[in-house]
């Protein structure tokens, strides 16, 4: 469970992010989504102790995650470039992440081959740095290794950037399947509505700050709101 | 038009630099060492007329100036290798806007031609004309001799961005400006006729005595190394956009042998990857691994260091000067995935110890090159490992706290000079006090103690440092973990 107090976050005079309280429970997968400067990237950083809060608290499983690195062992996440160590080949970088988390180098082979369809046979065995990847292949690199370690939270900044619409297509199917298998908490956001409509079932927009709807979407219901939110019109 | 939009944009870049702007230590740093060198350059400009007076009375003073007009462009070329950005990486954002390459590379060639920084020299060549050549020549013989200098140093800005832009492609063509220079040293010193130095002379009162073929010779030199620097841009440029490099790499090593250390071995595999795949890291490790070769094979094969104050000296740095380069930067280069290494649990912790370990690893190499002058009695036997556990205890754990302090992210690949390359006044200090404080407790351990002793007590100290090194990296981790929002922000701004 992701548990969210009184959370204040300031760039000078800008609020970048200001929730009261607002949880999120274990295995639910919840879609943030807002327009730019919205606060998603930085609510994503604070929940990852990756920024100082001016003010209140993330848990993560009752762990205050500024306080104790213990949440870290359960959680995955990709947010940008920042994550990567480019000069490594993809091969290196898993198999890197693979022993920090206490996973073999055959186990990580075998956790690999789940993303075979993602990956499309350009990316392990080409013998390159992860430097000299396009950006969407990067991404994959980025996402494959989140979750690799089979995090009970899982937390992804806009997945499906640089992603063609086949490799989008995959991740979805990916984060889905992930969902139901294993009941991990997964937060992604994304601009791109459909998606983020198609797999998640709660929804939260997120607007200067605040989280200003909180969207049960049962069977897509939360896209024609969010259509008028975002004033999207045919 | 594009040369000023170019000129105010680099003037911009200079004043917004994240590292630069919020650290008025580097700034007032900054400021201070070029007034300083200024002032430096002054009074040579007023003390050296009477001295080369002295020491050659039947030449006249610019006679002696102009003879070591080769040893000035040779230190104004050093010099630039601390100031002077190669092209490539300032033209790259340009590339974009709708402007014609060939002009667009031209002009950025013409600014580094009429950059102020060619006038630098003035502080020394103003003051020594005047004294030395009105009174032979007029304002006009030292308008003219001050027009050659500059048309040098001009020479000397495209001499210098070529070799920049081939080392930036590849490390080998540092041998360029060496073979140069070595064969114009060869030249001078082998040749009983001393023809550079002659030549020089000749040449620069060419400038004085106002003769054309003086200047269209010197025009003529840069108007060449203009053209080369273009087509050797402009390939590079051309190259890079097509993507002509291949990317892929031949031979992936694994460092099987470090399997068997864990996690903190997995941490030392992904050090020695950093500095073997990254130009700014390799660059900066292989200056500081030819240093201390250069140290050793001085300790090892010449006599000319058997001074007890100079044999120390050579016999610290030797130990130290590896670590001095690359730990004093610990979590620069790092700044480029803090976040994925800030999302994993104790990780700094560990990669704190893999960069120790390979630090300490590295000092083998000093050590058994130092057995040479141990085998020749040159020194006691007891002086290499006191050397190298004071290093690798005392000075590797001082050098290790600018963990906590370092917080600007320097590029992995860009060139080791260009942007984001100014510290912390915290960083500065340690690496100061790393640098100065090993020579020093030397002197003070063996002034009232005798030699032999003060080996024994660094070879002490040391060793506690090494043996209780989880407890003070444990502290440092522990201290950097304090720090880590401040830092974390400061690494992603300066990325």
């Amino acid at each position: 469970m992701i548990t969210i107090n009184n959370l204040v976050k300031r760039f000078g005079e800008k609020v970048a992010v200001n929730i009261d309280h607002y949880t999120i429970q274990s295995g639910d997968m919840l879609g943030l989504v807002g327009n730019n400067g919205a606060g998603k990237t930085t609510l994503f950083r604070l929940a990852l102790d990756l920024l100082k809060a001016d003010e209140g608290n993330v848990m993560i499983d009752d762990i205050d995650v500024s306080k104790n690195e213990n949440w870290k062992e359960v959680t995955g996440a990709f947010i940008d470039d920042g994550f990567l160590i480019e000069y490594l080949t993809p091969e290196e970088y898993f198999t890197f992440i693979g022993k920090i988390c206490g996973i073999t180098k055959d186990e990580v082979s075998e956790r690999l081959t789940r993303f075979e369809r993602l990956m499309h046979n350009e990316i392990m065995g080409q013998k390159k740095l992860i430097r000299d990847f396009s950006a969407g292949n990067k991404q994959k690199i980025g996402i494959i290794g989140a979750m690799l370690n089979r995090p009970q939270v899982l937390i992804l900044d806009e997945p499906f950037n640089f992603l063609d619409p086949t490799s989008q297509s995959v991740i979805k199917h990916e984060l889905k399947a992930y969902h139901e298998e294993t009941n991990a908490t997964i937060l992604i956001s994304s601009h791109n509505l459909t998606h983020t409509v198609d797999i998640c079932p709660r929804i939260a927009l997120l607007e200067d700050g605040h989280i200003i709807r909180d969207i049960q979407n049962n069977d897509g219901s939360a896209e024609k709101e969010l259509e008028a939110y975002f004033n999207i019109e045919e | 038009m594009l040369l000023s939009v170019i000129r105010k944009n680099k003037s911009l870049e200079a004043k917004r630099n994240p590292a630069f702007d919020t650290n008025r230590f580097a700034k007032f740093m900054i400021y201070f060492m070029v007034a300083y060198w200024a002032a430096i350059l002054l009074l040579l400009g007023v003390l050296l007329p009477p001295l080369f007076e002295e020491v050659s009375p039947a030449m006249e003073p610019y006679h002696i100036m102009n003879q070591g007009l080769i040893y000035i462009l040779l230190a104004d070329f050093l010099l630039r290798t601390m100031a002077q950005p190669a092209i490539s990486n300032e033209v790259k954002p340009y590339l974009l806007l709708p402007i014609k390459k060939k002009k667009l590379i031209s002009t950025f060639l013409l600014q580094h031609g009429i950059s102020s920084y060619n006038f630098f020299w003035f502080f020394m060549f103003v003051p020594f004309a005047f004294i030395t050549i009105i009174k032979f020549y007029g304002f006009g013989g030292m308008f003219l001799y001050l027009l050659g200098i500059w048309l040098l140093m001009v020479m000397n800005t495209y001499w210098f961005s070529l070799c920049k832009m081939l080392f930036n492609e590849h490390p080998l063509w540092i041998l360029l400006p060496i073979l140069f220079y070595l064969g114009l040293g060869a030249a001078e010193f082998l040749l009983k006729s001393h023809p550079i130095s002659i030549f020089t002379m000749n040449f620069a009162e060419g400038y004085i005595q106002g003769n054309i073929l003086t200047f269209i010779l010197t025009i003529a030199a840069i108007l060449l190394l203009f053209w080369i620097n273009y087509v050797v841009q402009k390939k590079i440029l051309y190259d890079e956009i097509s993507k002509v490099k291949d990317t892929k790499i031949k031979h992936v090593s694994e460092y099987k042998f470090l399997d068997r250390y864990g996690l903190v071995g997995e941490y030392m595999r992904l050090e020695l990857k950093l500095v073997l795949r990254n130009k700014t890291a390799k660059t900066q490790f292989f200056m500081g691994f030819f240093i201390m070769i250069a140290f050793s094979c001085a300790l090892a094969f010449t006599d000319v260091y058997d001074g007890e104050a100079m044999q120390a000296f050579l016999f610290i740095y030797n130990f130290c000067i590896l670590g001095l380069m690359t730990l004093g930067n610990t979590m620069s280069f790092e700044g480029n995935y803090i976040d994925g290494l800030m999302s994993r649990k104790e990780s700094i912790y560990i990669l704190l110890r893999a960069k120790y370990y390979i630090a300490l690893l590295f000092l083998l190499i000093p050590f058994a090159v130092m057995m040479l002058p141990v085998t020749q009695d040159k020194v006691s036997i007891l002086a290499p490992f006191a050397y190298m556990m004071l290093s690798g205890g005392f000075i590797f754990a001082l050098l290790l706290q600018t963990a906590v302090y370092n917080s600007r992210t320097l590029p992995l690949n860009a060139n080791i000079t260009k942007g984001n390359r100014s510290t912390s006044k915290m960083q500065q200090l340690i690496s100061a006090g790393a640098f100065g404080l090993p020579i020093m407790l030397d002197t003070l351990l063996a002034l009232p103690f005798g030699r032999m002793a003060a080996y024994w007590i660094e070879f002490t100290i040391g060793l506690a440092f090494i043996i209780t090194h989880r407890y003070w990296i444990k502290n440092i981790y522990k201290r950097l973990m304090k720090r880590k929002y401040k830092n974390m922000e400061s690494f992603r701004a300066t990325r």
